[in-house]
């Protein structure tokens, strides 16, 4: 445990001494602040603000551009980078297992992207102190739901880092797998037949839309993001283990 | 202790490393030699626990690397080639997080770090951020890393990289205290090989993946009977003991004989005695008032050992 929490906390402090992800978090505030605005000024919105939500964490472009092109940009370093400059060596022959330092990375990840939506829960509280009457059930889901969902595009950007020491690669790798598992329901949701039914099955955008932003918590979605994530964090672990594979 | 037995490694096709064999004992230095590309880093990056063997087996302190490789991981300080550590973090931070990432109790951390600091001469340099460390500096860092936890098992690959003179001396100086004042086992790999020669007790010489040699530096040279040579201090006649020497009267065995003022430097054939020659001396020469076998050097040795494969390929 002890070694697990020094590579958290180092991983933590890392990130939060990096320009890069300073620059990130300017991003993302200015662009969510801009689309914030922008759905605030929708006729449907303004006649019933319970849609907000809805709009902003179930069909805005918060979901389908910056939630699946923001964690790989945070996580390309956590292994990529190590990868890069040649200190994956020093950790991995350290008394520590190859699990401890996946879930280490991962962590300090998700805790750090928390930063990134408390900025955005920040534009909630400045509209309820504008007086602004807003269904926090509503809210709290919509949160709940694109954390899961920004929590899984982590796993997957961690697994896409440890491919090699590759920024460009890391990025555009765990981007694409995020937009191919967002894009590829939507496009085969009415495929007949089984892909047809699987697409419908795994399309976030109606989990989100459907679901946690009108304060609907579905076990199945609540199961369906952290199996996923489960999934991204196991493929990473195997590539880290497979250097000690025997060929 | 450091074990390797029959340690083979494969990338694809090629042989990294072919059924190596080796043991570093407490209290002792081994120098792993070899050119580049021999399998030196690829042998210490499997005892590191970094890479597996793709045969054979290999313990640190009495855990199989293999079987074991958390607990031998925990008796082993591992400073890899070109050493490398997070440009962000400053020399403190950086040794803090590894102390306690190698297990240190919380308490011994601050201790641990400091001591390590000093043993380096690193003191003043605990609020340096790592990126702006000179090269040298960087080094010592690796290596006090290596020295946290105080690990009974030292591997070093090239330790002695980037230091200028006088970090050389004091590192030798150190890991000669390591070995045989703290009984540390201690493996390090060098191209530097007047280094090895002055720190090591036993060298493991490498070419193309395969053990060429492995013992004392006096032991290699017995093997080395063709690099023999003695010099001979005399009084007088130089020129006439040459003479009788390579004539049919001397001892035979003798390849050269080198005339330098009163003194002379003989070269023995492979198949010469220097027992021979001193017999011989001792009966029909009375002006030898020196006799010096000559030992050949760690360099001339490698040469000979890493040249003798390549002839025989």
């Amino acid at each position: 445990m002890i070694p697990f929490l020094a590579l958290f906390r180092k991983e933590m402090f890392s990130l939060f001494v990096s320009p890069f992800v300073y620059g990130l978090l300017a991003v993302w505030f200015l662009l969510n602040g801009l689309f914030f605005s922008f759905i605030l000024g929708f006729p449907a919105v303004q006649n019933d603000l319970n849609l907000f939500p809805q709009y902003l964490f179930g069909s805005g472009l918060l979901v389908w551009l910056l939630l699946p092109s923001f964690p790989p940009l945070l996580t390309l370093r956590l292994f990529a980078e190590e990868h890069r400059l040649g200190t994956l060596e020093p950790l991995l022959s350290a008394p520590i297992t190859d699990l401890a330092v996946v879930l280490a990375k991962y962590f300090a990840s998700c805790l750090f992207f928390l930063v990134f939506w408390l900025g955005v829960l920040g534009l909630f509280l400045l509209l309820t102190l504008h007086g602004a009457e807003l269904d926090w059930s509503r809210v709290g889901g919509g949160f709940m739901g694109a954390v899961l969902v920004s929590f899984l595009f982590l796993s997957a950007g961690l697994w896409a880092s440890s491919w090699s020491g590759n920024f460009i690669l890391a990025a555009g790798g765990g981007a694409a797998i995020n937009f191919l598992l967002l894009f590829l329901p939507v496009l085969f949701e009415n495929a007949p037949g089984n892909l047809g039914q699987i697409s419908r099955q795994m399309n976030i955008p109606n989990m989100l839309d459907r679901g946690f932003a009108m304060g609907l918590f579905d076990s199945y979605a609540l199961a369906y993001f952290p199996l996923l994530t489960l999934l991204f964090l196991w493929l990473t672990w195997v590539r880290l283990v497979s250097r000690r594979w025997v060929p | 202790m450091i074990r390797a037995s029959k340690l083979s490694k494969k990338y694809g096709a090629i042989d990294a490393l072919i059924e190596v064999s080796f043991e570093v004992q407490a209290g002792e230095i081994l120098g792993f030699l070899g050119p580049n590309g021999a399998g030196k880093s690829t042998t210490l990056k499997i005892l590191s626990g970094y890479l597996p063997p793709s045969s054979g087996n290999a313990s640190i302190a009495g855990f199989d690397l293999l079987q074991d490789s958390l607990a031998a991981r925990r008796c082993l300080g591992y400073l890899p080639e070109a050493f490398q550590a997070p440009p962000e973090l400053r020399v403190g931070e950086y040794l803090r997080f590894r102390a306690r990432l190698k297990g240190v109790a919380a308490k011994k951390v601050v201790k641990q770090v400091q001591d390590c600091q000093k043993l380096l001469g690193l003191e003043s340099k605990g609020r340096q951020i790592i990126s702006t460390l000179s090269k040298g500096f960087q080094q010592r860092l690796g290596l006090a890393d290596a020295l946290l936890a105080d690990p009974p098992s030292l591997l070093l690959d090239e330790p002695f990289s980037g230091l200028d003179p006088l970090q050389r001396q004091e590192l030798k100086n150190l890991l000669l205290e390591l070995a045989h004042k703290r009984n540390k086992a201690i493996l390090f790999s060098s191209h530097v090989l007047p280094e090895v020669e002055s720190v090591a007790d036993r060298v493991h010489i490498l070419h193309q993946g395969r053990t060429q040699v492995d013992g004392n530096i006096k032991t290699l040279s017995r093997q080395a009977r063709d690099y023999s040579a003695v010099f001979l201090g005399l009084s007088y006649g130089a020129e006439e003991l040459r003479n009788g020497l390579l004539s049919a009267k001397g001892p035979g065995g003798i390849q050269s004989v080198e005339v330098q003022g009163n003194n002379l430097l003989i070269q023995l054939c492979p198949d010469g005695s220097i027992p021979d020659l001193w017999k011989w001396l001792a009966t029909e020469s009375k002006q030898v008032q020196r006799f010096e076998i000559l030992q050949p050097s760690l360099e001339e040795l490698f040469l000979k050992f890493t040249a003798k494969k390549e002839e025989t390929r």
